[in-house]
């Protein structure tokens, strides 16, 4: 068992020799094209290269062509020579490059989430980039690309089972991968639906039907003309939805929750239990006919969803009905602090008024939003606030009490002029923003004192039970079921042909 | 107006130093003067006759909301600047800012993530400093504009020195 030792005992390593490859080859491609060209079209008009005193230059530029490709690999090789990465006491460590060379190192049990993530080239090759998240919002820490998809998987198994606490450095036995249990998946069937009920549908049909109106109006056809590229925008939105979005699984592990999702480029996100830092339901009006929702979360190593990348990787649920986000919430929420969740979380969902115990704007206020008022309001439940909000855009936003950073009371003079306040939580950057909107003042000041009272009084306990380290399963009972951690010797043996020294 | 609407009772608001009106001037000045002068060339130049358009009455009404409009604002600046205010609770530091748009804030010592202390060139001239608190959170803007460069370098070093005691992870 020596190659499951080198990956243990702090070796050296270095990503497969065909990343750079994988990585570049829009570069190799171009090259090849540009300097190539010349020649290409010589041989097919069925010209050679030698003979008439114009192929001088189009030798030139093969040979310039050569040399620049040459260059190139020589980079690439180097390049991979020089990027080598190490897990070691309790650090993954990377170095990259040779002749501005960075060495990065992050603390293991500082993981906010790790993903797999195969783009279509990648996966073609059965290779895998691994990205190792820490809480500096939507920068990865660490990102080996790439890795075969076995040894990415191993790896991320390692890096798992050392921030839990059940492995520590010093053991030369490799970590096994977590079992996991699939809990949800998406058909696309109803991805499809969802995509088609989806907002920006919604607006298309409504700009459509302007613009035919607009049309026949003005009787010209130039309207047509201007459609094309916002058709074509259009498109290429509902596609990267699809594409994204196409057979999205969750699972659920002693690692965390798992989620695996793509067409032509898939990824597997694995989030470990206690990393969500808030989360919200919504449902878009034209869901409702359906009862479909879905769930955006904040993770801390995600960053701002307006990336381009963070957009999918903070969907928690990309379609779902109400059983199925009960369990989301279950999942993310495993002791959701109230006797009767179902009850609190659907009133939350689709609830009206003071339904389940939810606090909501007063009638005095109605005038602020004559449809929400009934509708905003809050719950606070031994280990979360609910927020929830939006008649027509329905929205329900659950932040753990131990996860709020700091907590902000806002009011202007309108909202006194009514005796309401805003309460905002102050979260890690992501898509939810929580924020309980015109709450009467005194209760809102109740809720602004008690709420920094139960965040403190969360952080002491969490920080009691975990004796302020973050490793989640050495000290605390896992909160999911199956969590056996059985070495399968099935499991241990892909590791075999991990190394390639 | 009664200005502590919405502040939770029972705190004992500390006040920045009142020469932050000072900072607040200048501020104002650079900002408001610069604005106002800027809208007033129109004015100037229909005045000289090199301009036709706009008329006079509109060369007047529009410097002339700015300039009022940054008086309203002058007139505020003291008000405002008492309004601010913080507190050192056990485990938590308040901050409050404002009159017509009043923001509480709450800042749990074990949430922080640094301390910033910063000096403009006003400031420094009148020894003040401005302290900034930052947590994981971006949209904790928790800054203390105005205090005395003693006591903010002490309310730094109590605000560290807690928040080492109380540290906890995300």
């Amino acid at each position: 068992m020596t190659q499951e030792q080198t990956v243990v005992d702090g070796d050296w390593h270095r990503v497969h020799p065909a990343s750079p490859f994988v990585r570049g080859w829009v570069a190799l491609a171009a090259i090849v094209y540009f300097f190539g060209r010349d020649t290409f079209e010589r041989a097919i008009q069925g010209r050679g290269n030698l003979g008439d005193h114009f192929n001088e230059r189009a030798l030139l530029l093969l040979a310039g062509g050569v040399v620049v490709l040459l260059l190139a690999l020589g980079s690439f090789v180097l390049s991979w020579y020089f990027t080598r990465y190490q897990l070691a006491e309790g650090y993954v460590r990377v170095n990259t490059g040779f002749l501005f060379k960075q060495q990065r190192q992050a603390r293991l049990d500082r993981v906010q989430a790790i993903d797999i993530v195969q783009p279509l080239l990648a996966r073609i090759f059965g290779l895998a980039e691994l990205k190792f998240e820490v809480a500096d919002a939507g920068h990865s820490a660490v990102r080996l690309s790439y890795l075969r998809l076995e040894q990415a998987k191993q790896l991320r198994a390692t890096i798992l089972g050392r921030a839990a606490g059940i492995a520590d450095g010093s053991e030369t036995v490799e970590v096994p991968e977590a079992p996991e249990q699939v809990v949800l998946y998406v058909p696309p069937g109803r991805l499809v639906g969802s995509l088609i009920l989806s907002e920006q549908s919604f607006f298309i049909v409504l700009s459509a039907i302007a613009s035919v109106v607009v049309s026949v109006l003005t009787e010209s056809r130039a309207f047509i003309l201007y459609l094309i590229p916002a058709i074509l925008g259009l498109g290429t939105a509902y596609w990267r939805s699809f594409n994204t979005g196409y057979n999205f699984t969750a699972a659920i592990s002693p690692d965390g929750i798992r989620l695996r999702y793509g067409l032509l480029d898939t990824r597997a996100q694995t989030v470990p239990p206690g990393r969500i830092q808030a989360l919200k339901v919504t449902q878009p009006p034209l869901w409702r006919i359906l009862g479909w929702y879905r769930i955006h979360v904040n993770v801390a190593g995600y960053g701002e969803h307006r990336r381009s990348e963070g957009e999918h990787r903070t969907m928690l649920l990309p379609v779902g009905r109400q059983p199925e986000v009960m369990m989301m919430l279950s999942l993310v929420l495993p002791d959701p602090g109230t006797a009767d969740p179902e009850r609190v979380f659907a009133a939350g969902l689709t609830g009206l008024d003071s339904g389940a115990g939810f606090v909501t704007t007063p009638k005095r206020a109605w005038i602020l939003s004559p449809l929400g008022w009934r509708r905003n309001g809050f719950l606070s439940t031994d280990t979360a606030l609910l927020l929830r909000s939006g008649r027509l855009w329905r929205k329900l936003v659950v932040v753990p009490h131990q996860r709020t950073q700091s907590i902000a009371l806002h009011q202007g003079p309108l909202a006194r002029l009514f005796g309401v306040a805003d309460l905002v939580l102050h979260t890690t950057p992501g898509p939810v923003a929580p924020k309980l909107i015109q709450a009467a003042t005194e209760q809102a000041v109740g809720l602004f004192d008690q709420q920094a009272v139960r965040a403190r009084k969360a952080r002491e306990l969490q920080n009691l039970a975990q004796d302020n380290s973050e490793h989640w399963l050495a000290q605390r009972p896992s909160a999911v079921p199956a969590p056996q951690r059985a070495s399968t010797p099935q499991r241990a043996s892909t590791q075999e042909e991990t190394d390639h020294g | 107006m009664h200005t502590v609407a919405i502040d939770p009772p029972g705190i004992e608001w500390l006040r920045v130093s009142p020469k932050y009106v000072t900072v607040r001037l200048v501020e104002w000045a650079i900002a408001n003067l610069i604005t106002v002068g800027l809208f007033s060339l129109p004015l100037l130049f229909v005045e000289l006759g090199w301009w036709k358009w706009p008329p006079m009455w509109l060369a007047v009404t529009v410097p002339g909301a700015f300039l009022l409009l940054a008086l309203w604002r002058l007139a505020l600046i003291p008000r405002q600047v008492r309004a601010i205010g913080y507190a050192e609770r056990d485990d938590d530091l308040l901050i409050r800012h404002g009159i017509f748009f009043q923001r509480t804030m709450v800042v749990p010592y074990g949430r922080m993530q640094y301390v910033d202390v910063a000096v403009g060139p006003v400031e420094r001239v009148l020894g003040l400093c401005t302290v900034k608190l930052h947590t994981a959170s971006a949209r904790t803007h928790a800054h203390l504009p105005g205090l005395p460069a003693a006591e903010g370098a002490r309310l730094r070093e109590q605000l560290s020195a807690r928040g080492e005691a109380r540290l906890a992870g995300l």
